[in-house]
């Protein structure tokens, strides 16, 4: 598939503390304070929004969004930074509500993997593959790539071993992962998960679910997640023969991965054979190569440059770049400065504030307004991301239906497929084509949107 | 890491694309935002940074 959708759909992190760091509210609490102005908008703690993303309160009290189906990366990118955005506004308004009512509370949101009694959540990526071919061979072809990803695209951060001692790792998610395949995803953590409900056509396509990732703040970090696993897909679609690279132990080698920073341990392969982690991401970024067009070069070359990062140690370019490498520097430098270790609750601390969302607190948000860690997308093209969803896809249509009923004041109740109004007698529109951005069924929704109801400000 | 170099990528426009302007080198300007930072840090750091961690617990999610 040359031309693919993806989604990413991120559970957050909640805390709420007084101001000496006791906790002030539960998570349940604090989430339900949280997502009071959406329940009074649309009744749920579970709606869509004008620009096609989703946004709900998941398992466990997380606040979650899952992006609009994007075809292009830096769009989803946008639309991963956007709903980011949403979810602070929400925050500020509740921290103001609580305030208000002399309550010594104020909600964090993290945007990571981990909260401090080891439970994880996630960061899950959405691709569509396409249907036919052998569906069979994608996770021995992906798996390997999916273990070792994580050298160029992992959060970075410390863990504890048995002995008391602490060490950087690129991902702390990789000690989660339990499984290599599976249709489930609370009971165990698979690395990939196979769901046939591919939110459009299922004689033509498959969604495929890939949970090993880690939420990342730097947006080149989440671009190459994206844009790196979709070249893979195209190459195991292409049917071309390819090498033998599956691993003896996915799990094993996933938290072996992690720790080893110079990628130059070797990883058994099922064949005997082995291999280190960068030996392996050089390999599928060898593989992938001829099948990149112009303008994915850059996928090449930003994949390339973060594998030598960590094969020369040279961290010039990744240390403002590469969620890991930015992590590590500040960690080292705080560190040196204040005279403490990787296993000081201080630098959990630090880890904690890096994925904190607020734009003003947050911590990485104050290293890109410091030039440490870079910005890549134009704030004018974010901002956008949050009212308008991508117009290449059917997201476009959806953001439509939601925005227009929204300004109109009509009842609605969308999901990724379908799109009705809420009147007796009133059918739902569907629309299977994931890159369908034009439907006279749901021009004809609009028409009768804009004829009924009464005109409402566009809240979110 | 004993030095801190402030190098402020190009990172215009929507794309990285292959050209990129590399600043280099500390500017007054960039040294003080820097300090400042790392002042804001210790003040973080320095407020309940134990009690803080030990808040943030959750069920696990997906």
């Amino acid at each position: 598939m040359k031309r693919r959708v993806g989604g990413l759909e991120t559970e957050y992190g909640l805390v709420c503390v007084r101001a000496d760091g006791t906790r002030a509210l539960e998570p349940e609490a604090a989430a339900r304070e949280l997502f009071r102005p959406v329940v009074a908008l649309g009744r749920s703690s579970n709606v869509f929004l004008g620009n096609a993303a989703r946004l709900y309160l998941d398992v466990g009290s997380h606040p979650e969004i899952a992006t609009a189906e994007c075809d292009d990366w830096w769009d989803l990118v946008a639309q991963d930074r956007a709903g980011e955005r949403i979810l602070a506004d929400l925050v500020s308004t509740a921290n103001a509500h609580l305030a208000e009512q002399g309550e010594d509370a104020r909600i964090h949101l993290l945007k990571n993997n981990v909260d401090s009694a080891g439970n994880a959540f996630g960061s899950h990526e959405n691709f569509l593959v396409d249907r036919r071919g052998e569906f069979t061979r994608l996770p021995g072809v992906l798996l390997p790539f999916l273990v070792t990803r994580q050298i160029m695209t992992g959060a970075g951060g410390v863990v504890r071993e048995g002995d008391g001692g602490a060490r950087f790792v690129f991902s702390r998610r990789s000690d989660h992962m339990w499984e290599s395949v599976s249709s489930a995803t609370t009971r165990t953590r698979p690395i990939i998960n196979t769901r046939d409900e591919p939110h459009g056509d299922a004689t033509r396509y498959r969604r495929l679910h890939v949970i090993v990732g880690d939420s990342t703040m730097s947006e080149t970090s989440t671009w190459l997640r994206f844009a790196t696993t979709d070249l893979v897909l195209r190459l195991i679609e292409s049917g071309q023969v390819l090498p033998e690279l599956k691993l003896a132990d996915d799990i094993a080698a996933i938290r072996a991965v992690a720790r080893d920073l110079r990628g130059s341990q070797p990883v058994e392969l099922e064949s005997g054979a082995a291999l280190s982690s960068l030996e392996i991401q050089q390999r599928y970024l060898d593989l992938v190569t001829p099948l990149a067009d112009e303008g994915e070069q850059i996928v090449l070359e930003t994949w390339q440059r973060s594998l030598d990062a960590v094969r020369t140690g040279d961290r010039s370019w990744a240390r403002t770049r590469l969620d890991w490498a930015i992590k590590e520097s500040l960690f080292e430098e705080v560190g040196a400065r204040r005279g403490i270790d990787l296993a000081s609750p201080q630098i959990e601390r630090l880890d904690l504030a890096y994925h904190d969302i607020d734009p003003e607190r947050g911590l990485f948000s104050r290293l890109q307004q410091a030039g440490r860690a870079q910005r890549t997308l134009e704030d004018a093209r974010i901002e956008a991301a949050r009212t308008t969803a991508p117009t290449t896809t059917r997201a476009h249509l959806r953001g439509q239906v939601v925005t227009e009923a929204i300004a109109h004041g009509v009842d609605h109740v969308v999901d990724w497929t379908t799109m009705r109004l809420v009147r007796p007698g009133a059918m739902p529109v569907t629309v299977l084509d994931p890159f369908a951005t034009q439907s006279d069924e749901v021009d004809a929704l609009l028409a009768q949107i804009r004829a009924g109801g009464t005109p409402r400000p566009d809240p979110v | 890491m004993s030095q801190q170099t402030f190098s402020s990528s190009g990172g215009t426009g929507d794309d990285e694309q292959g050209e990129e302007t590399v600043v280099g080198g500390q500017t007054f300007a960039s040294a003080q935002a820097a300090d400042s930072l790392l002042d804001e840090i210790d003040e973080v750091l320095e407020s309940n940074a134990e009690t803080f961690v030990r808040s943030f617990v959750q069920k696990g999610g997906q």
